[in-house]
């Protein structure tokens, strides 16, 4: 038994370490997306909006640009599932949730960085997503996002 | 539903925001795709296969913005942005944001 | 403006299909594509081999020949005239032209390629030890060219295992998943292919002979030298010894050869140095 696993080894860490990546990637997403509910049920009263200035000028004390990244990194078993979909096509749904945790976690360290300055707002927002090192387009790696979400955070007058 | 990407809605004035909506998808292209796009590649010239795929994506991670944007009870998108990136192999996501609104 | 914050019950980009459902439709799907072109290919490769003009046969025979550091042995290719001459006066083989050469390596084996080339491995020269057993050996090669295994042999498990290279790249997981999936599958065929090679080349030795005596005693030693589990052998392109034995005894018999003692084999002549060209 043992020498049929030593003669397909390959085989059997592939498998392996899909499994491992399915039962550990999920176990770490779902805890990412909790703490991320959590925050953002936290963060709502502080509003991120992707249009300039909607304050006349006057009531605006302050207005600092502020940014938050995260880098991601997917598991075995997206991987997988992303070479097959190369092959069909359509939705890597395995990818979307990468993406996703990795926008509203940049998003929640930008409101988070404004609410410590004290601010109320964050404006102008924008969001670039990209792909590091050259894990990214390579065959034999595992990729990763990250994401930067910047924009000005302003600071109302008190009236 | 309003879509746009200024920072108004002409003749219209912005009563309430609900702050940002996003919207995206990851596609990938498939087999019979990548192979015409291999062979375009030695003459040259616009890749339809390629540019139908992008737009699709880009439709359907709009409509997901939308839909976004319906729940919280908006019913304008303004300074909508646009951003693509590579993020697998043979894969792109295509991403939309913008804030939700109620024009009056 | 007014702001009011809305918080959101629905998750917009993400899908709500479950992974593992997911991958199991891929996967379902790419096994069925897989197995539709593998039936494609093996029907395009048996009727290409049909068709193949003899020139384009011994060209390829030629490349795949190139593989081996092989030598002309003399003494082998007497052996393989005088068993051709015992074929029926009317079997195609007959018009056909064999040489037959020695690979300097100690495995134990021969090989039929395209082009009526058999190649023999020093080491299965030196393992044998009766005339009869050599003639089986080189009669089961003869078999495999009576029923043109030497073309299949080339066909399937390779184009699959290339087509699975340039989809996911030479070192990819895949690509040596389906290697050894498509190689074991084409494994089985050739076990058949091997049995029938064993029958035929059986009819051979005893129209030779006039007995089927040291049909059986090569494998039996062989199979006495192995200790590799018969799980192995699900993956080797040969039967397990135990089975080729059980086969060709069966066929022995049903056709009631007889058996008498066999010729010893002088292995000097064989194992000779060839004379410098």
């Amino acid at each position: 038994m043992l020498r049929v696993l030593a003669q397909n080894a390959d085989l059997v860490i592939f498998l392996f370490l899909t499994g491992l990546g399915y039962t550990a990637g999920s176990i770490a997403e779902r805890r990412h997306y909790r703490s991320i509910s959590r925050r953002e049920a936290e963060l709502l009263h502080l509003p991120v909006v992707t249009f300039k200035n909607p304050y006349p000028e006057e009531s605006v004390r302050s207005g600092v640009m502020m940014m938050g990244s995260v880098v991601i990194s997917i598991d075995y078993f997206k991987r997988l599932l992303a070479i097959l979909r190369n092959i069909f096509g359509g939705r890597v749904t395995s990818y979307e949730t990468l993406v996703d945790r990795a926008r509203r976690e940049a998003v929640l360290r930008l409101k988070e960085a404004a609410r410590q300055k004290g601010c109320d707002m964050v404006v102008n927002l924008r969001l670039e997503t990209s792909t590091i090192g050259q894990s990214a387009n390579s065959r034999n790696s595992v990729g990763c996002v990250e994401v930067l979400a910047y924009g000005t955070a302003i600071a109302l007058r008190r009236l | 539903m309003y879509v746009t990407n200024i920072e108004t809605i002409p003749g219209k004035t912005i009563v309430e925001h609900f702050g940002l909506v996003q919207g995206s998808t990851v596609r990938a292209k498939h087999i019979g795709r990548d192979l015409m796009a291999g062979l375009k590649n030695l003459v040259g010239g616009e890749l339809k296969g390629y540019t139908e795929l992008l737009s699709e994506s880009r439709d359907e991670a709009l409509q997901r913005m939308i839909r976004e944007a319906k729940a919280m009870g908006a019913n304008a998108v303004v300074n909508v942005r646009f951003a693509t990136s590579s993020v697998a192999q043979g894969a792109a996501e295509l991403f939309a944001y913008g804030t939700a609104v109620r024009v009056e | 403006m007014k702001f009011t914050p809305r918080p959101l019950s629905e998750n917009v980009n993400v899908s709500k299909t479950h992974p593992l459902a997911e991958l199991a439709w891929m996967l379902g799907g790419l096994a069925l594509i897989l197995l539709v072109f593998y039936l494609l290919v093996g029907q395009a490769v048996e009727v290409v081999a049909e068709r193949l003009p003899a020139g384009a046969e011994r060209w390829l025979g030629r490349q795949a020949l190139k593989n081996f550091a092989v030598a002309e042995n003399p003494e082998l290719d007497r052996r393989l005239q005088t068993l051709l001459a015992a074929l029926p006066v009317d079997s195609p083989l007959r018009r056909r032209d064999f040489q037959v050469w020695v690979a300097a390596t100690d495995e134990i084996n021969a090989v039929a390629l395209p082009g009526e080339c058999i190649v023999v491995f020093r080491g299965l020269l030196e393992a044998v030890a009766s005339e009869n057993e050599l003639d089986m050996v080189l009669a089961h090669e003869l078999g495999h060219f009576a029923h043109r295994d030497q073309l299949k042999g080339l066909g399937r498990g390779l184009v699959a295992t290339f087509l699975t290279m340039t989809l996911f790249g030479n070192d990819s997981s895949a690509a040596g998943l389906v290697a050894s999936l498509t190689l074991s599958f084409d494994a089985r065929y050739s076990q058949r292919q091997e049995a029938a090679a064993d029958a035929w080349g059986l009819d051979l030795l005893v129209a030779r002979y006039g007995h089927a005596g040291g049909a059986v005693d090569f494998f039996a030693r062989l199979s006495r030298r192995d200790d590799a589990p018969r799980l192995a052998y699900l993956r080797a392109s040969h039967p397990h010894p135990e089975d080729r034995i059980r086969n060709l005894e069966r066929r022995i018999a049903e056709r009631q050869y007889r058996f008498e003692t066999v010729v010893p084999l002088d292995s000097t002549r064989l194992l000779a140095e060839p004379p410098r060209p």
